[in-house]
């Protein structure tokens, strides 16, 4: 099977490049195979994986234009020749390891903890089989960044815009029962950036490998939102 | 527009005004397909009564603000050089401002007449 594979090496090149490598597949393989037998072909070539059952988020990569886990794409499904790219938008470390840092930023400035103002109790803070329903969707995000980084309001804006993962975040904790910051959340996200840059246009949904949707949660952050205004 | 005011406020306002212009845009169409005034004379007495006066107004104002809003979202994300989003920004912003007074006036004119 034939791959076309970016490499960028910052001390060497220009500019990224695209290498043909040809990959001998077999049943069952998944994508992040083919790159390290491509990695065993060209042992210079960089990605970055770690788990291989889609836990940890870590291999995150465009292929034909979409952003994928390659441990849990099957090379079956992939059109010929695959064209594998680091992520769009973020700036390349080397081959498809890019620089995630603005998209930790993101995450950290929607405060993913629980705030509390009452004093903890003795044990853990209750909470009704209702109530811990609502965090289905949401609590399960693997923060591979699959969204954020086919999100063309966070391309044109990384560094004001929160971008799906971190927004998605955000609602998580707006939506848990045990969560006591409210308003400060709210009063956080205000202004032109933060979360109104979304224009809803949904590629995040249509990438997320763990089915979640982000579009949704910025929905309901922006009715809250909303409700809480008049 | 205040900081605090040009996130939420200018969803929501986008979001009303598209209602309207929406409503009001199948009313026009409504009009124009069963009921339209024949000839200028009609025309004018029509836009002239104080209701559809008023609607059309209403109607201007909210396509002028929606298409403020979009703009605006336009230049946020794409303008990032400050001096020449501000100046992008004057610039439609009064052209918007002259559509809408220039609007008014010629209703005005209608409803005088
Ligand atoms: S929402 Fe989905 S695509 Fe986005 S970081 Fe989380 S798991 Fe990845
Ligand atoms: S719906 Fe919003 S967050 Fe998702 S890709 Fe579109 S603009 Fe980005
Ligand atoms: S290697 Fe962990 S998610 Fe793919």
């Amino acid at each position: 099977m034939k791959f076309l594979v970016s490499r960028f090496n910052p001390d060497a090149d220009a500019r990224p490049y695209m290498q043909a490598f040809e990959v001998q597949v077999q049943r069952g393989m998944m994508l992040r195979d083919a790159l390290l037998e491509i990695k065993r072909l060209d042992e210079s070539f960089a990605f970055r994986h770690s788990c291989g059952e889609g836990v940890c988020g870590s291999d995150g990569v465009n292929v034909n234009g979409t952003n994928k886990l390659a441990c849990i794409t099957p090379v079956s499904e992939l059109k010929e020749p695959v064209e594998i790219r680091p992520f769009p938008g973020r700036p390349i470390i080397r081959d498809l390891v890019v620089d995630m840092t603005q998209f930790y930023q993101q995450y950290k400035a929607v405060k993913p903890w629980l705030v509390r103002n009452d004093p903890m109790p003795e044990q853990e803070i209750l909470q009704s089989p209702k109530d811990r329903d609502r965090l289905d969707g949401l609590y399960e995000c693997i923060m591979c960044g699959c969204c954020s980084t086919a999100c063309p309001s966070f391309w044109w804006n990384p560094e004001k815009f929160h971008g799906p993962q971190a927004l998605l975040a955000a609602w998580r904790f707006l939506a848990d029962t045990r969560d006591q910051a409210t308003d400060e959340r709210l009063d956080a996200l205000e202004g032109p950036y933060k979360l109104f840059r979304c224009h809803t246009i949904m590629n995040c949904v249509e990438v997320c490998p763990k089915g979640l949707n982000p579009t949704q949660a910025i929905g309901h952050i922006k009715n809250l939102m909303l409700k809480n205004a008049v | 527009m205040s900081r605090k005011a040009s996130g939420l406020k200018a969803w929501a306002l986008q979001r009303l005004t598209a209602v309207y212009v929406g409503l009001f845009s199948l009313y026009l169409l409504l009009v124009l397909l069963f009921a339209a005034p024949d000839g200028y004379a009609a025309w004018r007495a029509w836009l002239g009564g104080p209701l559809v006066s008023v609607a059309m107004l209403l109607f201007v104002l909210a396509v002028l603000l929606h298409a403020w809003i979009g703009v605006r979202d336009v230049l946020i994300d794409y303008v990032h050089p400050i001096a020449i989003r501000a100046a992008l920004l004057g610039a439609i912003g009064l052209a918007l401002v002259a559509l809408g007074l220039w609007a008014a006036q010629a209703l005005i004119l209608v409803r005088l007449a």
